[in-house]
C-alpha cells in the first residue's frame, strides 16, 4: 500500500463556527493507481489533498506514504520529504513567471541532489514526456493554458515522486485541452506506473481515472466500489475505503 | 544557493523600476555615509599625529596672521636635547575662518623642505624650485582644485608664485598647500614680515619625550621678546579646527541616519516584494522548498539590493574624493577628504549589514506564511 490514511479529520475555526471538511476519512491507496477525488464545492477534496501532499496538518488520523509517518514529522522535514516525494499540479498551473519552461521543470531537482548534466537529462525527459521539448525557452507568458499546464505536469514529474497529486488540473481550461491534459495524465499513469491522485469537480474528467471517489459531507463514498458491489448486490458502508 | 541564482537575479529584474530605485537610494546612503565618513577620517588622520613634531606657536594667538615669533628662536630650540631639526615657517592663508576653499602658503628654508616632508615631486624640479626665489611648489589638491599647471603664475592676495613643481604626499592634507621660500613669503608686500615667522616646526629624536621639550620650550621663552605656545602637531591641529571638531562630529550622526535611513528603505522594498509573492512563495514551499531556503531567498535579494547600492555608492563616493581634491581647512589647517581603502570597506560591510538586518524580518515573514492560504491569495 503506498498511501493509508486513517480516521482523519480536519476541522477549523471560522469566526464562531467550526468547520470539518474532513471527518474520520480512511483511505488506502495502492502504488500505480489512478484515483479521482470528486464532490461538490466545500466537501474538502482539496484539503483531503493537500493532508496527503503534506502541505497541511490534519486536525486527527493519521496518514502514511510510503510507509512514512506525515502527520508527526517536523515542518523542515516535511518539506524535505515532499521535494523528493510528492508531485503537485495547481488549477492555474501556478508557474514561476520570471523562469522559462525549462527553468520552471527544473526547479524541484535543485532541491535534490542531482548534478546538473542529471537535472538536465531529467528535465529533458520531462518535457518531452508533455511534448514541450521545443518550448523549454518559453517564458510562461509566451504559453497557451493548455502548454503552461503541461510545463506544470513536467514539474510535477521531474523528480520521479512517489505520489502525484493534481488539484483540479483541467478546471482552468477549455474541454478540447482538458481532453489532451487528461489523455496526458492517463499515459503517465499507465506508461510510467505513477501514482495519481486527481481532485475534479468534472465527471467526466473523474472517469479517465482508474477509481472514483466521492467526498459528500466529510465522508468518502468509494463509486468504483459501489459499482461493483451494486452489480453484485452486495451493499456495504463507506467509512473505510 | 548558487543553484537558485537565475531564480534570484530574475526575480529582482521583473520588478526593475522598483529594484533600480531602491539601489539608487541606498547608493545616495552611502555615498553621504562614505563622504562625512571621509571627513572624520581626514580629522582623525590630522589630530593624531605622532609626537615627534612640535609646533611652537605665538601664546595667545590663533590665527596664522597674528602670530609672529622671532625668527632667531631657531637657533636656541635647536640646542635643547632631543630636538633634531628646528623649522621655521612663515604661514600666509587667504581665510583664517572655515573655508571649503582654502589657500594656505608655508613658506619654508628650501633645503629644509625635503628633510621634513614627504613630498614625490610628479611634475617640475626641485633644482627649479630652489633657484627662484618667486618658485612655488603646489600640493596636487590645489593644483587639481585651481586647476594650477606647471610654469602658472598665480596670486592670492599679494603673494605671487610661479609654479615650480606639483607634489603629491603620504600626507593627503598635505596635498592642499602651496610651499614657497620663506623670504620670499616674508617679504610679501605690505606684510613686514622679515626676521619673524609665524611658527617653528620641532622634529624630536627618538630619545625626546614631547611634553618635557614643550615645557622647555615654553620656559626658555616665558621672559623672551615674545611668548610661545608649544604642542605636538597633533594637539595643535586638533586645536586649530576646535570650531570645526563639533560640526563633524555632528555630521557623524549624519552618516549613521543614512545608514538607519537605508535600512528602512531596503526592509520596505524586501516586505513589498514579499506581500507581491505570498502565492509564489506558497508554490515554491508546496515543490518542498524548506522555511529555511524560502528565509535565505528572501535575505539574499535584500543583500543583493543592498550591496548593489553599497558598491555603486562606495564607488562614487570613492572616485568623487579622488578626483575633486575637496578639503575644507580652518587658521591654515586643513581636513582633506580623501578616499581610502579602509573607508572603502567600511561602505562595503556596513551594505551587507544593512541588507542582512533590513531582510531579516521580511525573510522570516516569508517562510513562516501559511502555505494554504498563500495558495489562496489571487
Amino acid at each position: 500500500m503506498l498511501i493509508e490514511i486513517r480516521n482523519l479529520t480536519k476541522s477549523f475555526q471560522k469566526g464562531d463556527e467550526t468547520i470539518t471538511p474532513l471527518r474520520d476519512v480512511s483511505l488506502d491507496i495502492d502504488e500505480g493507481e489512478f484515483v479521482s477525488l470528486m464532490g461538490p464545492s466545500g466537501t474538502g477534496k482539496s484539503t483531503l489533498l493537500n493532508q496527503i501532499a503534506g502541505i497541511d496538518k490534519p486536525t486527527s488520523g493519521t496518514i502514511a506514504v510510503n510507509e512514512t509517518e506525515i502527520t508527526t514529522i517536523s515542518r523542515s522535514r516535511l518539506a524535505k520529504w515532499r521535494a523528493a516525494n510528492v508531485g503537485y499540479i495547481f488549477q492555474t498551473h501556478n508557474l514561476i513567471p520570471v523562469l522559462t519552461a525549462y527553468e520552471n521543470v527544473e526547479l524541484p531537482l535543485l532541491l535534490l541532489p542531482f548534478n546538473r548534466a542529471e537535472r538536465q537529462r531529467r528535465v529533458q525527459i520531462a518535457l518531452e514526456a508533455v511534448e514541450l521539448l521545443d518550448r523549454a525557452n518559453h517564458y510562461p507568458r509566451q504559453l497557451s493554458g493548455g502548454q503552461e499546464q503541461r510545463v506544470g505536469i513536467a514539474r510535477a514529474i521531474v523528480t520521479d515522486p512517489k505520489v502525484v497529486v493534481a488539484d483540479e488540473p483541467t478546471g482552468d481550461l477549455d474541454s478540447a485541452t482538458s481532453s489532451h491534459i487528461l489523455d496526458l495524465l492517463k499515459r503517465l499513469n499507465s506508461e510510467l506506473g505513477t501514482t495519481l491522485l486527481m481532485v475534479t469537480h468534472d465527471a467526466d474528467a473523474a472517469a479517465t481515472a482508474g477509481r472514483q471517489l466521492r467526498l459528500d459531507d466529510g465522508r468518502l463514498i468509494d463509486e468504483s466500489r459501489q459499482k461493483d458491489e451494486l452489480s453484485l448486490a452486495v451493499p456495504e458502508g463507506n467509512a473505510h475505503v | 544557493m548558487f543553484k537558485f541564482a537565475p531564480y534570484l537575479l530574475k526575480t529582482l529584474w521583473r520588478h526593475r523600476g522598483r529594484t533600480m530605485l531602491t539601489v539608487s537610494g541606498s547608493a545616495v546612503a552611502l555615498f553621504v555615509f562614505c563622504f562625512v565618513g571621509s571627513v572624520q577620517e581626514g580629522m582623525d588622520r590630522l589630530t593624531s599625529q605622532s609626537d615627534s613634531t612640535l609646533i611652537v606657536f605665538q601664546a595667545n594667538k590663533f590665527c596664522p596672521a597674528t602670530s609672529h615669533l622671532p625668527q632667531d628662536y631657531d637657533q636656541i630650540i635647536g640646542k635643547m636635547p632631543g630636538v633634531q631639526e628646528v623649522v621655521p615657517i612663515q604661514v600666509f592663508t587667504n581665510n583664517c575662518r572655515a573655508s571649503l576653499d582654502v589657500v594656505v602658503f608655508y613658506g619654508v628654508p628650501a633645503e629644509k623642505i625635503q628633510k621634513i616632508r614627504d613630498f614625490d615631486l610628479i611634475e617640475g624640479s626641485w633644482d627649479e624650485f630652489e633657484s627662484n626665489q618667486d618658485a612655488g611648489i603646489v600640493g596636487e589638491s590645489v593644483a587639481r582644485r585651481r586647476n594650477l599647471k606647471l610654469g602658472t603664475k598665480f596670486s592670492v592676495g599679494e603673494v605671487k608664485v610661479t609654479v615650480a613643481g606639483i607634489f603629491n604626499s603620504s600626507d593627503r592634507s598635505e596635498e592642499d598647500y602651496v610651499y614657497t621660500h620663506l623670504d620670499f613669503l616674508q617679504r610679501t608686500p605690505g606684510m613686514n614680515l622679515v626676521g619673524t615667522v609665524t611658527q617653528h616646526e620641532v622634529v624630536l629624536d627618538d630619545s625626546a619625550d614631547a611634553v618635557k621639550t614643550s615645557s622647555l620650550i615654553d620656559d626658555e621663552f616665558r621672559a623672551g621678546p615674545v611668548e610661545t605656545d608649544t604642542r605636538t602637531k597633533g594637539v595643535f591641529q586638533a586645536s586649530s579646527l576646535a570650531d570645526l571638531v563639533e560640526l563633524i562630529e555632528l555630521s557623524h550622526y549624519l552618516g549613521y541616519a543614512c545608514i538607519g535611513l537605508m535600512t528602512m528603505l531596503i526592509s520596505t522594498t524586501t516586505f513589498m516584494a514579499v506581500q507581491d509573492r505570498i502565492k509564489e512563495h506558497s508554490v515554491l514551499q508546496t515543490l518542498g522548498f524548506s522555511d529555511s531556503i524560502v528565509f535565505a531567498l528572501v535575505l539574499a535579494e535584500s543583500v543583493l539590493i543592498s550591496v548593489g547600492g553599497g558598491v555603486v555608492g562606495t564607488g562614487v563616493a570613492m572616485l568623487t574624493l579622488a578626483g575633486s581634491g575637496l578639503s575644507v581647512g580652518a587658521e591654515a589647517v586643513t581636513i582633506a577628504f580623501s578616499p581610502s581603502v579602509g573607508l572603502a570597506l567600511t561602505g562595503l560591510v556596513g551594505s551587507l549589514a544593512v541588507g542582512i538586518a533590513a531582510g531579516v524580518l521580511p525573510a522570516v515573514a516569508a517562510a513562516r506564511a501559511d502555505i494554504i492560504n498563500g495558495l489562496r491569495q489571487a
